[in-house]
C-alpha cells in the first residue's frame, strides 16, 4: 500500500492514508474544520461547503470543500485564511435564514428556559431552548466557531411544517432541517433501506419519505440511524427527548447475540436517556436496530422491583435479602437434583453464567441449567462439534465483502439486526445472495436466487447443491485435496444425492438448485447465514453437516469473507455455553425443563428472568410450566408472568448496573458499563448466585467484584485464557485469543489446519421433512411497494391498514374448495386463527401456505405494548401446522345496527 | 442491409436522384418544432390533398426546417428542371394554388415566394436568389449544413449528402489517436459553454484500456431562448450520430447515450428513429461497417431538470438517480458514468466532428478565429425582426448578427439589452455590440457564448425586470444540493423582488454581492458558481439604472414586478 500524501494544513505537516480527503486527513490529527454534512463512515457529499479551505498546490490556489477533495503532494492547505473565514460565514448565515436561531450566538443558549422572558425578543417557537437537541447541536458548534453576526438583513423564512410525531419511537421535525442529507445517505448507502429520500429540489428541497407517506410503508426499519446522525433537532427519539445527558458511557446492547457497541447517554439523575451505535463498536460499526436503539428504556423504568418479596398466604410481601435467601435455602435445599432447574438469562453475562453453572454444579449438584433462549441448542452444539467453536467461525463485518452469501432458515434482518448489514452492504455492491427460506424475509427481496423448499427439506437441499457442485466439477480442489480429512468419503455419499430426486423432495426445480450451486461455488468468498427456524434437534444437525460440508468442499472455512455464522437467539448465549450454563450430563435443557415442570419431574427452580419473557416465541409455555412449581425462585428487573408464580423474587440489577462482559456470536467478549449505580436493592446475576451460594454453605462464591469472578474464568474457561477486564476496556477481544493483538477472527486460517466433514445420508435426511399437509410460512417485509397500503390514524399513531393476502397453491384451494380470491382463513388446529384474508394462488409449493405483513406493523404493536422491556417479546416468523378454510363473513357494523 | 458502404452510397444516390432529377417535382415542408409550432402539419397535409386531386407528378415530404423561423412554415417547390422557389409563412389554403399554377403550370406565385435558387433563373420574376439574402449569405453552415434541405428520418438523404463519408474514412483510414490529433489540430473548443478543447477532452478518455467506456452527448439544453442542440437533433440527427460515433471510435469507447431532457419530445423521436435506421445500416451495433470497431447507441432521457445538464449530474440522472452535479475529482475520465471511465460533450461539438474528419482540420481552422475556430449557430429570439437559428463564422460581431441577420428591431426602436448565452451568463448593453461572437472576447465583455441563445431585448425592456425572471429561472432550476446555491438563489429573487416592488434599500446591492460573491466561491457546481453573472455583468451595463431603482426611481419604460416574467420561468416558493 502506498504510504499516502504528504501535505501541510496550517502549517503543520500532514499525512493523508490512501483515499482519504482533506477533512479525514485532518480529523486524524485532530485539527478542526467544521462540517455539517461529512459523517464519519459515510460518503463525503460536498453540499453544506463549510468545510471549505484554501489549497495552495502546483502554484495555484484553489477554495475547495475539504469533505471532497483529496490532498495534492506538498499542498499548503490553510484552513482559517480571511477569504475562507468569510466565505463559510456567509454560507452558514445562509443557512440560518432557514433555521430558527435566535439563541444561537446568545450566551444565555443553554441557561433559558423556554418559557424565560427574553429580552432579545427571540419568539418562543423560534428559540434554542425548546430545541430537543439543545446541548447537542452541531450546527450551533459552526455557528459559534464562524463567530456569526445573527443581525443578518437577510429574511428568515420558517417552514412551518407540520411536526410528524405519528410514526414510532421517533419524531421528524422538518422545521429544524438543514438539509444536510445526513438521514437520506445513511438510510441508502449504509443501512440499504432507502426509506428516506430527498424531496422537492431548488430552496424547497428537504428530506423526507417519498411522496411523504408514514414510515410506516416507506420501508423504515426503525433502527434510528438517521436519528444518530441528524446534526439539529429534526430527528430525535420520542422518549426522552428533551433530557440532557451528563455523562455518555460506552457499552453493550443485551437484546440479541450480534453485541452492538453502544453509547448510553446518561442523565444526571443516573437514567439512560438515550441509546446509539458507536462508531467505534466492531461489532456494529456505528449501526443498531430498533430494538437496541429503542429497547433500553425498561433500566429507567419506576415499576422495577426494588427489593425483595416473599410469599406468604398467597402474595408477595416485602422482604429483606437476608429472609429472602433463608427462604431461598428453605426451598432449594435437601431435594433430589432431578427435581431442580436453573435457568438462566439470556442477557446474563458471563460471569452471572459462570457463577449460576457453579452453583448448580456445586451447590444443587443438579445437571439442569440452560441459558432461556438456548431452545434450538442443536444449532450451535452441533456446530461446536464439526468446527469446534459454537460460533461464527469469522467476524460479522467480514460479511461485507464477501462476493456471495447463502443465508438459510433463518431471518437475521429482524432478529439478529445488524449482522445483515454487511451482508446487504455485499449484496448492494455486487454478492449474489442465495436465499433459502420458506417465508418472505427482507433478505427475499435481495435474492437472486430466492429458494422456497418444502418445510424441513432444508439439508436435502443444501446437500442437493453441494452434488450439484460436484456434477459441475466446481469444488474447491485445492481445498479438497490439501485441508479436508474425508473428502472422498464426502463425495462419494453426495453421489448418492440424485438431483431429480432431491428436487422432487424439496420441491425446488432442478435448474434453480444448480444455478444456486454456481453462484455459491464460482464466487471468490461465500459466507453463510445459517439459521434453523422450524427444525428440530435432529433436522438441525442434518443441516449444520450439510452447510459445513458444503462450506468446505468450497473451501469457505479458514477465509476472509467466507465462513458460517449461526443465527439464533439470546445476547449472551455463546457466553452461557461457554460457561457451562448448559446442561450436564443427562441433564434437562430448556425445553426438557419446561416439559419436566408441566409434568411434576421438576419440582423447584431458580429463573434469572432478565429478558425472559413468557411472550417469547420459543418460551409461550413456560409460564404455565412454573406455575406447576413446588418452589420458585426468580431474579428479575421487572414484575412480569415469569415473577407471578415465584415464591420468592429477588431485584435484579439490569445491563446498565453492571460491569461485566458478554460474549457476542463472533466469539467477541465485550464489556457492559455501569451507567448508574443501582438505587435499591437489585443485585447483578453474579451476586445474587453468590449470596444464594454463600447462604446454601456453598464455597467458592466469596466474590468481590465481577472482575474477580472473570478472573476466575480466565482460569477454567480456556478459551478466555488470558483474558481480564482490564484487557477489555479498550474494545472487545475474540476468543480464543490470549492478548488483544492476538488475532483469532477467523477460525481455521492456519492453512494447516483440517476440517473434517461428515457423509450424509440421503434418507436420514430426508425423514425432517415436513408430512404436515398444510405448513404455514409467515413473511414480514420492510415494504411492498407493489401494494396499495393505507395508513391510518385514529388517535396518535399510525397504523398499517392494507388488505390481507394469503398465498395459497392451487392445489390445497381444490382440496379445500377454495376459489382464487376468495375471503379466507388460516387456523391452527387448536382453532387459533393466525391470518384472515383474500386467497391468491403465489404459494410455489403443494402444502405451503404464506402471507406476508409490514414490518410497520410490528413496529408500531411493539412501540404500543405496555411492556417496558417488549424487546424480548419481538414474535418471530413461526411456522405452523394449519388448515383452510373460508373467512365468516363479517357482519357490517352499520348493518347490524339497522 | 446493405454489406458495404459503397453499397450504402449507392442506394442513398439512387434515392436522392429520383427526388431531385426525376419526372417528379419535389414539394419540401419545412418541419422541425419551429415548423411544427407554426402549422407545419397542415401545410403538409394540404398539400399531399392538392396533389392528390391535382394529379400532378409530385413527391411531398417533410424535411427539416431551414432555420429562418420568421418565415415558419416554409414550403420551398423544386421542379424537374432544377429550379427551386421558396414560399414562407404559407397558410393550409394556399397549397392548391401553389399546386396547381407552381406545380402543374409551371408558374410560381411570385408574390408569395421570398426566393428562389437554381434552374436558369428564369420565370422567377424579381425574386432574390436563396444565397443572396444576408441572412443566408452570411452564414457558414457546417453543423446545419442539411437544414431544409433533407428528411430528418431519412438516412439515405443524410448519406446522398456526404453523410458517414467522415465515419467510414476514420474507420478504414485513420487510427483513433489521428483523430484525435485531427480534432486537437482542429481548435474544436467544447460548444456546451465551457470552450474546452474537446481533442484535449478526448485524450483523457482515448488511453484508459477499461473494458467498458461511455462517450456522452449532452442534449439538455435547459437554457430559455437556446435551441440549436434540439435544432441539430431534430434537423439532422444523423450528423450528430455519425460524431459520437467517431466519438467513441476515437476514445475506443463502447458505449454511446444521447441524453435529451424529457419534453424535447421531437428531438427524442427524431434521434430515436436516427439510431434505429443507423442500426439498421450496419452503422452502429458489431463490427461497424465491417471493421474491428464494435459500438452500442441509445437514448436516455432525464426528469424535467436544469442542473441535469451539468456533466455529472447528467450521469446521475442516467444511473437513474436524483439529478445532482457531484464533486469533482475524480473527473468522468476516471469515473463518470457507472462509475466508468467517459467522456461528454455538447451536441454541436459532436455535429461539427464528421465534417473536421471529411474535409480536414486545416478546412476548420481556417473557419472563425484565432483562438476559436468553426462556427457560432446563433439562436435569435426576443424583440428582433428575423428570429431564427443561424450558423456564423466566429469572430462576426454581434452587431452584425443583430443588424444585418437579424434586421434589428422595428423602425425607430434600438435594441436596448442582449441576454447571451443562458441565464448563468451576463447581459450585455449597447457598448458591447461590436464585440466578436467568439468565446474569449465574449468573456471578456461579461457575457459568454454559452448556449448559443441570444434574447433581445428593445427599450421596453426593465433590466431589473429581466434580472429578476433570470435568477428566478436560476432559483427554479438550482438542485438544492449545495447550500449557497440552494440558498443564495433564493435570497437574490427575494432582493430582486423587493427592488421590483420599489421597496428596496441601497444596502441591498452590497447585500446581493454577497451574497453572490459566496456562491461563485463556494458553490458544488457551476450553476451557483455562475450565478451571480447576470447581476454582475448588469451592474456593468446598466449600473445607472439599477442606481435608479433603489434609489426608488419608477422604472424607465414602466412599473416594475406587475407579476409577469419576461421569461416564461416557473418560480418556487
Amino acid at each position: 500500500m502506498a504510504d499516502g500524501t504528504t501535505f501541510k494544513i496550517d502549517g503543520q505537516e500532514v499525512t493523508a492514508k490512501p483515499g482519504q480527503t482533506i477533512l479525514q486527513a485532518a480529523m486524524d490529527q485532530d485539527i478542526y474544520i467544521p462540517y455539517l454534512c461529512y459523517y464519519p463512515k459515510m460518503k463525503p457529499q460536498g453540499s453544506c461547503r463549510a468545510c471549505m479551505v484554501e489549497v495552495e498546490a502546483n502554484g495555484r490556489t484553489m477554495t475547495v470543500a475539504s469533505c471532497t477533495t483529496p490532498p495534492m503532494p506538498d499542498a499548503e492547505v490553510a484552513t482559517n485564511t480571511e477569504a475562507v473565514q468569510d466565505l463559510r460565514k456567509n454560507v452558514i448565515e445562509l443557512l440560518m435564514t432557514e433555521h430558527p436561531h435566535g439563541c444561537l450566538t446568545c450566551h444565555r443558549i443553554e441557561l433559558c428556559g423556554p418559557q424565560d422572558i427574553c429580552q432579545r425578543h427571540v419568539t418562543v417557537t423560534d428559540r434554542c431552548t425548546i430545541c430537543p437537541k439543545n446541548e447537542r447541536c452541531e450546527l450551533k458548534d459552526t455557528v459559534r466557531l464562524v463567530e456569526l453576526d445573527l443581525r443578518t438583513p437577510l429574511n428568515y423564512h420558517r417552514r412551518d411544517l407540520p411536526i410528524h410525531a405519528d410514526d414510532p419511537f421517533y419524531d421528524r421535525d422538518y422545521n429544524l432541517c438543514i438539509v444536510c442529507s445526513r438521514c437520506v445517505r445513511v438510510c441508502d448507502e449504509v443501512r440499504f433501506d432507502t426509506a428516506l429520500t430527498l424531496t422537492s429540489r431548488s430552496g424547497v428541497a428537504l428530506v423526507g419519505t417519498s411522496h411523504g407517506t408514514s414510515l410506516l410503508e416507506s420501508g423504515c426499519e426503525f433502527c434510528g440511524a438517521c436519528v444518530d446522525v441528524c446534526p439539529t433537532g429534526s430527528l430525535t427519539e420520542r422518549n426522552y427527548k428533551w433530557e440532557k445527558a451528563v455523562a455518555e458511557v460506552t457499552t453493550v446492547c443485551t437484546n440479541c447475540p450480534v453485541g452492538c457497541q453502544m453509547i448510553a447517554e446518561v442523565n444526571k439523575f443516573g437514567k439512560v436517556v438515550r441509546f446509539k451505535g458507536d462508531l467505534a463498536g466492531a461489532a456494529n460499526n456505528g449501526q443498531a436496530c430498533m430494538t437496541g436503539k429503542f429497547g433500553y428504556e425498561y433500566t429507567n423504568d419506576s415499576a422495577r422491583l426494588k427489593r425483595p418479596y416473599i410469599r406468604e398466604g398467597g402474595i408477595l410481601r416485602k422482604a429483606t435479602w437476608d429472609e429472602a435467601l433463608e427462604r431461598i435455602k428453605q426451598g432449594l435445599s435437601e431435594r433430589v437434583a432431578s427435581e431442580l432447574a436453573v435457568i438462566t438469562s439470556p442477557r446474563g453475562s458471563n460471569e452471572d453464567q459462570y457463577t449460576a453453572a457453579k452453583f448448580a454444579s456445586s451447590v444443587l449438584k443438579t445437571p439442569n441449567i440452560d441459558s432461556a433462549l438456548n431452545s434450538n441448542s442443536a444449532l450451535l452444539s452441533r456446530l461446536e462439534q464439526r468446527l469446534g467453536a459454537g460460533a461464527a467461525t469469522n467476524p460479522i463485518w467480514d460479511l461485507e465483502n464477501s462476493k456471495s452469501l447463502l443465508v438459510v432458515a433463518g431471518n437475521p434482518t429482524e432478529e439478529q439486526n445488524v449482522l445483515a448489514v454487511p451482508a446487504k452492504k455485499a449484496v448492494r455492491e455486487g454478492a449474489k445472495l442465495v436465499v433459502i427460506d420458506s417465508r418472505e424475509t427482507e433478505l427475499t427481496r435481495y435474492a437472486t436466487e430466492w429458494l422456497r423448499p418444502k418445510p424441513g427439506s432444508e439439508a436435502l437441499l443444501i446437500a442437493g447443491i453441494s452434488r450439484a457442485i460436484l456434477d459441475e466439477a466446481l469444488e474447491n480442489k485445492d481445498f479438497v485435496g490439501s485441508r479436508i480429512e474425508n473428502g472422498e468419503e464426502l463425495k462419494q455419499s453426495l453421489w448418492t444425492f440424485d438431483l431429480a430426486k432431491v428436487s422432487r423432495d424439496t420441491g425446488i426445480e432442478d435448474a434453480q438448485i444448480r444455478r444456486a450451486a454456481r453462484i455459491f461455488a464460482e464466487t471468490e468468498a461465500g459466507a453463510i447465514l445459517l439459521g434453523n427456524d422450524g427444525l428440530n434437534a435432529a433436522a438441525t444437525e442434518h443441516l449444520v453437516d450439510a452447510v459445513v460440508d458444503l462450506a468446505a468442499i468450497t473451501g469457505n472455512i479458514g477465509k476472509v469473507s467466507g465462513g458460517i455464522f449461526p443465527l439464533f437467539q439470546g445476547a449472551n448465549t455463546i457466553g452461557a455455553r461457554d460457561m457451562g450454563a448448559t446442561p450436564g450430563e443427562n441433564g434437562l435443557d430448556i425445553a426438557g425443563m419446561i416439559a419436566g415442570m408441566s409434568t411434576g419431574a421438576v419440582k423447584a427452580a431458580l429463573v434469572m428472568a432478565d429478558g425472559v419473557s413468557g411472550h417469547s416465541p420459543t418460551l409461550t409455555s413456560l409460564p404455565s410450566a412454573l406455575e406447576k412449581l413446588e418452589f420458585l425462585v426468580v431474579s428479575a428487573a421487572l414484575d412480569s408472568e415469569i415473577t407471578h408464580h415465584a415464591d420468592v423474587v429477588l431485584p435484579a440489577a439490569t445491563y446498565a448496573e453492571q460491569n461485566s462482559t458478554v460474549t457476542n456470536v463472533e466469539r467477541r467478549v465485550q464489556m457492559l458499563r455501569v451507567t448508574a449505580k443501582t438505587r435499591h436493592e437489585e443485585k447483578t446475576g453474579w451476586e445474587t448466585i453468590a449470596a444464594i451460594g454463600n447462604a446454601m454453605g456453598g464455597s467458592g462464591f466469596d466474590y468481590s467484584s465481577s472482575s474477580e469472578v472473570f478472573a476466575e474464568i480466565a482460569g477454567n474457561i480456556p478459551n478466555y485464557t488470558g483474558m481480564s477486564h482490564e484487557m477489555l476496556q479498550s474494545g472487545g477481544v475474540q476468543w480464543p485469543a490470549t492478548s488483544a493483538d492476538n488475532d483469532s477472527s477467523v477460525l481455521f486460517a492456519d492453512s494447516s489446519s483440517l476440517v473434517t466433514v461428515v457423509t450424509l445420508d440421503y434418507d436420514e435426511l430426508a425423514q425432517s421433512i415436513e408430512n404436515t399437509a398444510l405448513t404455514f410460512a409467515p413473511g414480514r417485509v420492510l415494504s411492498q411497494p407493489e401494494r396499495d397500503v393505507v395508513v391510518r390514524k385514529p388517535a396518535d399513531l399510525n397504523y398499517v391498514d392494507r388488505e390481507q393476502l394469503v398465498q395459497i397453491h392451487p392445489d390445497d384451494a381444490k382440496s379445500a374448495s377454495l376459489n382464487e380470491g376468495d375471503m379466507i382463513q388460516v387456523k391452527t388446529d387448536d382453532d387459533h386463527v393466525l391470518v384472515r384474508g383474500r386467497a391468491v394462488f403465489e404459494s410455489p409449493q403443494a402444502g405451503l401456505v404464506g402471507s406476508t405483513t409490514l414490518f410497520g406493523e410490528l413496529a408500531t404493536r411493539m412501540h404500543e405494548l405496555d411492556a417496558a422491556d417488549w424487546s424480548p417479546q419481538m414474535p418471530g416468523l413461526g411456522y405452523s401446522a394449519v388448515i383452510l378454510e373460508s373467512a365468516p363473513v363479517e357482519q357490517e357494523a352499520g348493518a347490524a345496527a339497522d | 442491409m446493405p454489406t458495404t458502404f459503397e453499397e450504402l452510397q449507392a442506394r442513398a444516390a439512387k434515392r436522392w436522384d429520383e427526388l431531385t432529377s426525376g419526372e417528379s417535382a419535389w414539394i419540401r415542408v419545412g418541419g422541425g418544432t419551429s415548423g411544427q409550432a407554426a402549422g407545419a402539419d397542415a401545410v403538409l397535409d394540404a398539400f399531399k390533398i392538392s396533389v392528390e386531386s391535382t394529379g400532378v407528378n409530385a413527391n411531398v415530404s417533410m424535411v427539416s426546417a431551414r432555420g429562418l423561423m420568421y418565415l415558419e412554415p416554409q414550403v420551398d417547390v423544386l421542379m424537374p428542371n432544377g429550379s427551386r422557389v421558396f414560399y414562407g409563412n404559407v397558410e393550409p389554403e394556399e397549397a392548391q394554388a401553389i399546386v396547381e399554377q407552381h406545380v402543374k403550370n409551371g408558374e410560381p406565385l411570385i408574390d408569395r415566394a421570398f426566393a428562389y435558387s437554381g434552374g436558369d433563373g428564369s420565370g422567377v420574376g424579381n425574386l432574390p436568389e436563396l444565397s443572396s439574402l444576408p441572412m443566408v449569405a452570411l452564414q457558414q453552415r457546417i453543423a446545419t449544413r442539411n437544414f431544409g434541405e433533407t428528411d430528418p428520418h431519412d438516412l439515405l438523404q443524410y448519406v446522398a449528402n456526404g453523410g458517414y463519408q467522415a465515419l467510414n474514412r476514420a474507420l478504414t483510414e485513420m487510427t483513433p489517436e489521428q483523430i484525435v490529433d485531427e480534432v486537437k489540430a482542429a481548435g474544436l473548443r467544447g460548444r456546451g459553454g465551457a470552450a474546452f478543447p474537446a481533442g484535449v477532452k478526448w485524450s483523457f478518455l482515448a488511453p484508459s484500456t477499461a473494458p467498458v467506456k461511455y462517450v456522452l452527448c449532452n442534449c439538455e439544453e435547459g437554457d430559455p431562448g437556446a435551441f440549436n442542440d434540439k435544432g441539430i437533433i431534430e434537423n439532422d440527427p444523423h450528423t450528430l450520430v455519425e460524431g459520437l460515433i467517431i466519438n467513441g471510435y476515437a476514445t475506443r469507447s463502447t458505449h454511446g447515450y444521447i441524453f435529451i431532457r424529457t419534453g424535447h419530445e421531437l428531438p427524442i423521436e427524431s434521434a430515436r428513429k436516427a439510431i434505429a435506421a443507423a442500426y439498421e445500416a450496419g452503422l452502429l451495433g458489431k463490427n461497424i461497417l465491417g471493421t474491428d470497431f464494435s459500438f452500442e447507441m441509445e437514448v436516455s432521457l432525464t426528469g424535467d431538470s436544469y442542473v441535469a445538464g451539468e456533466e455529472t449530474a447528467l450521469m446521475e440522472a442516467i444511473e437513474g438517480k436524483r439529478s445532482t452535479p457531484r464533486f469533482k475529482p475524480p473527473f468522468p475520465a476516471a469515473a463518470g458514468l457507472w462509475q466508468k471511465p467517459t467522456n461528454i460533450n455538447n451536441v454541436k461539438t459532436l455535429a461539427y466532428v464528421p465534417e473536421i474528419v471529411r474535409n480536414g482540420s486545416d478546412w476548420f481552422k481556417s473557419i472563425g478565429t484565432e483562438t476559436t475556430s468553426g462556427t457560432a449557430i446563433v439562436c435569435l429570439s426576443g424583440h428582433i425582426t428575423y428570429p431564427g437559428m443561424y450558423e456564423v463564422p466566429m469572430g462576426m460581431t454581434i452587431r452584425d448578427v443583430l443588424e444585418k441577420i437579424g434586421g434589428g428591431v422595428s423602425e425607430g426602436e434600438r435594441i436596448k439589452v442582449l441576454q447571451a448565452g443562458g441565464p448563468l451568463n451576463g447581459l450585455l448593453g449597447e457598448e458591447a455590440f461590436d464585440t466578436m461572437i467568439d468565446f474569449d472576447a465574449m468573456s471578456a465583455a461579461g457575457a459568454s457564448i454559452g448556449s448559443g441563445g441570444i434574447i433581445v431585448g428593445n427599450e421596453t425592456t426593465n433590466v431589473v425586470d429581466l434580472l429578476r425572471s433570470l435568477i428566478a429561472f436560476n432559483q427554479f432550476e438550482s438542485c438544492g444540493k449545495c447550500f449557497p446555491c440552494r440558498l443564495g438563489n433564493t435570497h437574490m429573487l427575494e432582493i430582486l423582488d423587493r427592488m421590483c416592488q420599489n421597496k428596496a434599500k441601497s444596502a441591498d446591492l452590497a447585500l446581493l454581492e454577497r451574497v453572490g460573491t459566496s456562491m461563485k466561491a463556494g458553490s458544488l457546481c457551476g450553476h451557483g458558481q455562475l450565478g451571480f453573472n447576470p447581476i454582475a455583468s448588469a451592474l456593468k451595463y446598466f449600473g445607472d439604472e439599477i442606481q435608479s431603482c433603489l434609489a426608488g426611481e419608477i422604472a424607465p419604460g414602466g412599473v416594475y414586478g406587475d407579476g409577469t416574467m419576461i421569461l416564461p420561468t416557473r418560480t418556487r416558493p
